[in-house]
């Protein structure tokens, strides 16, 4: 039996009058990756922001709905309560270019004022870049900037960077589309771990990508959840027409 | 039609064009220099021990001394730095962190307004806003008036520097969960360091050399003095009052403290360009 | 190990469990003729679901990895082997149920004089023997070893050529074996086709490993 650890009810997003994300329920089960994928425009971004309470930081962006965390409401919940539950990892890879690779990984800590020994420091940086495949790589260069690595490896640094927080949730927005392939297929892989301790929600519009990391699969058209499935079943049989169009190609 | 020589005509074109920028590049060079040279030859010979720790003397005496404009210039800068620098860099911050709003559009304007107002005209506002109500001439008057000049050009390298900073890296921080305050003062500012230093730094070589705004506040001082509630002499008053002047003694000193004044913006700036390289953030 | 890597090598192993499950679907055969075992032939009968539970699983895992994978290369052509080797070794599990039918059908023990003749046990083990060189080639992926296999095909194309003669004659001598013979000729016919699935396989070996297709070709 799968928990559910997100799951979303009628949640709506509007920019101004925009209504970009229709009515969309879904329930994203514990410790597996769920890949949303659709054309551009389809709000899968916007729905993905929607859930660490980052669509509202735009101007003239709004939300209805909920969005429950276990059995708290997200929407509910003081934003920053909401961020330190739910990690985030974005498109372009931005550790912050001031701090060295360690102060980075513990960004989260450091610059939000909370003050931990030298030890548990130490620890959660190790930890956290073991667990990004970054520790043998980059541990004898903690004290460098870490605008200095390549971009898989600061990828996989801001990956880091957000697991330090220890969320239950990881949000990525099209992680390894300013990747080389090589990066991605190391950033691939590391999905595959990490879903063993957090959930995963992946928006990709490289539907191999979906079809290759994901176990359920998500597919958005024009701000509505059109299809979700187990990605087997999404990719050899897929119940909506609209799904099979845009998995064969199709959509004009 | 591509003949052999229409094309030479153009590659003769082109360098010709090419050597009139470079000659007109080395035409902005040159007053530069002749400003430098003939200043510094005129005005390295009358500086000595004495002439930074006296005091002018009386006309006919000799020995005199810029002790009290340097000393006077210094904390007029100062003053006017502790009131313009909070002032200026929140507001740059307001500016890149709202660029649509009304307030800020409006806010935009006046300080695009507030650039060109000349520097007399601050001078006499500043008179009628503090010299008349607290009832007499003073340095703290003085700053107010170079406060003024100072703010439009450190609110618009803030503004500039930190509107060049990425969206990504805000996002980043908010991810983390921060809080606004701390997005800005830890991650933003940061980053956005060495920007935000050299719009001081240059805003502050701007007014060290301006005269008009300080001749009705803060008028100037033969003493030394160092009381912001009393009239207090500067390096550019100096100048102005002794080279007018008909003494030969005072204009020495008047070609000294050009030279002194010269030499520091030139270094203020130097050191702007060498900081702001090394403090540069790699985005 | 990458994610298409386990696939692959999970895949492999499945089309190895379904050869030895075949491999002892044969031998079984063998026995039951030996010993005229009615009920290891309808054991065999049992079993011959588990084949093609095997046959329709590894359709499917087939068809899930290209549409999640979409491999390419070397992927792309021992998945297309394996669908066809697949359906080889479905075919072979087929002719070991037909065999373990005739079996439940003779009322009598087929007659030993007969199959000594026509060498039947030698053409059971040689086919078992091809069938199971063919499960070592595809999981070495030696090549060698799979064009070995065809010469020995035709070892059992000499024994089912001489078969209807060595049959015609025992009928000749004896006609109460007339039932037997036939049964024993069509047994002859089936491991014939045994060793044909098995060159065909072969084929699909040396298609994936060296990307060079030997249907169709004279004297491969």
């Amino acid at each position: 039996m799968e928990s559910t650890i997100i799951r979303s009810i009628d949640y709506n997003a509007y920019f101004g009058d925009n209504h970009v994300v229709k009515n969309v329920n879904i329930e994203i089960p514990k410790n597996s990756v769920v890949a949303v994928m659709g054309p551009s425009g389809c709000g899968k971004t916007t729905f993905l922001r929607g859930i660490n309470r980052m669509h509202e930081l735009i101007p003239g962006a709004t939300a209805k709905g909920k969005i429950m965390l276990n059995n708290e409401d997200v929407m509910e919940m003081h934003p920053i309560f909401v961020r330190l539950k739910i990690g985030m990892v974005f498109q372009r890879p931005n550790p912050f270019p001031n701090l060295s690779i360690y102060d980075n990984v513990i960004a989260g800590y450091k610059l939000n004022g909370i003050k931990l020994p030298k030890a548990e420091k130490d620890r959660i940086v190790e930890h956290s870049l073991t667990r990004v495949a970054l520790w043998k790589e980059v541990k004898d260069s903690l004290t460098k900037k870490g605008s200095f690595l390549s971009g898989g490896q600061q990828q996989r640094l801001c990956i880091a960077r957000a697991v330090a927080m220890e969320p239950e949730v990881l949000l990525f927005d099209e992680p390894t589309s300013a990747l080389d392939p090589i990066s991605t297929s190391t950033v691939e892989e590391l999905f595959h771990e990490l879903k063993k301790n957090y959930s995963l929600i992946i928006v990709t519009h490289n539907m191999q990508q979906a079809a290759r990391v994901s176990d359920k699969t998500a597919f958005f058209y024009m701000g509505e959840l059109v299809e979700y499935d187990e990605t087997k079943q999404m990719f050899t049989n897929p119940t909506d027409i609209r799904t099979q169009n845009y998995i064969t190609g199709r959509f004009s | 039609m591509n003949t052999n020589a229409h094309v030479k005509y153009r590659i003769g074109k082109s360098r010709g064009f090419q050597g009139l920028i470079l000659t007109l590049a080395f035409a902005c060079v040159i007053p530069l220099l002749a400003i430098l040279v003939y200043i510094i030859k005129a005005g390295i010979t009358k500086i000595n021990w004495k002439f930074f720790v006296n005091v002018p003397k009386p006309v006919g005496e000799a020995g005199g001394g810029i002790a009290n404009a340097l000393l006077g210039s210094f904390i007029i800068i100062v003053v006017a730095s502790i009131i313009a620098i909070p002032i200026g860099v929140l507001c740059g911050i307001y500016l890149s962190e709202n660029r649509k709003s009304k307030l800020a559009y409006w806010t935009r304007l006046c300080v695009d307004i507030l650039q060109g107002v000349p520097s007399i005209v601050v001078g006499i506002v500043a008179y009628f806003w503090m010299v008349k109500p607290l009832g007499g001439f003073s340095a703290l008057s003085g700053s107010v008036a170079l406060a003024i000049m100072m703010l439009p050009i450190v609110i618009r390298s803030t503004e500039e520097t930190l509107k060049l900073l990425p969206d990504t890296l805000r996002e980043a921080a908010y991810a983390l969960g921060m809080p606004f305050h701390r997005v800005i003062l830890k991650v933003i500012v940061p980053c956005g360091m060495s920007g935000i230093l050299s719009g001081v730094m240059l805003s502050v070589a701007r007014i060290a050399g301006e005269t008009a705004p300080l001749l009705f506040t803060a008028f100037g001082n033969p003493y030394l003095s160092a009381n912001i509630t009393k009239p207090m002499q500067s390096l550019p008053l100096l100048i102005f009052n002794y080279a007018t002047s008909p003494y030969n003694d005072w204009h020495d000193l008047a070609w000294g403290a050009s030279c002194v004044l010269l030499i520091f913006v030139l270094v203020l700036n130097i050191s702007t360009k060498l900081i702001t390289r090394k403090w540069k953030v790699q985005l | 190990m990458t994610q298409l890597e386990n696939e692959i090598t999970s895949l492999k192993s499945e089309v190895i469990s379904m050869w030895n499950l075949v491999e002892l679907q044969l031998q079984k055969a063998k026995t039951a003729i030996v010993q005229f075992d009615r009920d290891l032939a309808r054991e065999i009968v049992l079993k011959e679901k588990r084949v093609n539970a095997f046959e329709l699983k590894i359709d499917r895992d087939c068809e899930n990895i290209f549409a999640l994978y979409c491999p390419v290369a070397i992927d792309l052509r021992f998945l297309l082997a394996v669908l066809k080797i697949n359906n080889n070794l479905e075919r072979v599990g087929d002719i070991a149920e037909g065999i373990a039918k005739y079996i439940i059908e003779s009322e009598t023990v087929f007659d030993k004089h007969v199959y000594d003749v026509t060498e039947l046990l030698r053409m059971f083990d040689d086919s078992i023997s091809i069938l199971v060189d063919a499960r070592t080639a595809f999981e070495n992926e030696d090549t060698v070893l799979a064009r070995s296999l065809f010469k020995r095909d035709e070892i059992l194309d000499n024994i089912n050529k001489q078969a209807i003669d060595r049959v015609s004659g025992c009928i000749k001598e004896n006609m109460e074996v007339m039932k037997d013979s036939l049964y024993i000729m069509s047994i002859i016919r089936k491991l014939e086709r045994v060793g044909d699935q098995s060159k065909n396989i072969a084929e699909e070996i040396i298609f994936f490993v060296e990307a060079k297709v030997l249907k169709h070709q004279k004297g491969a």
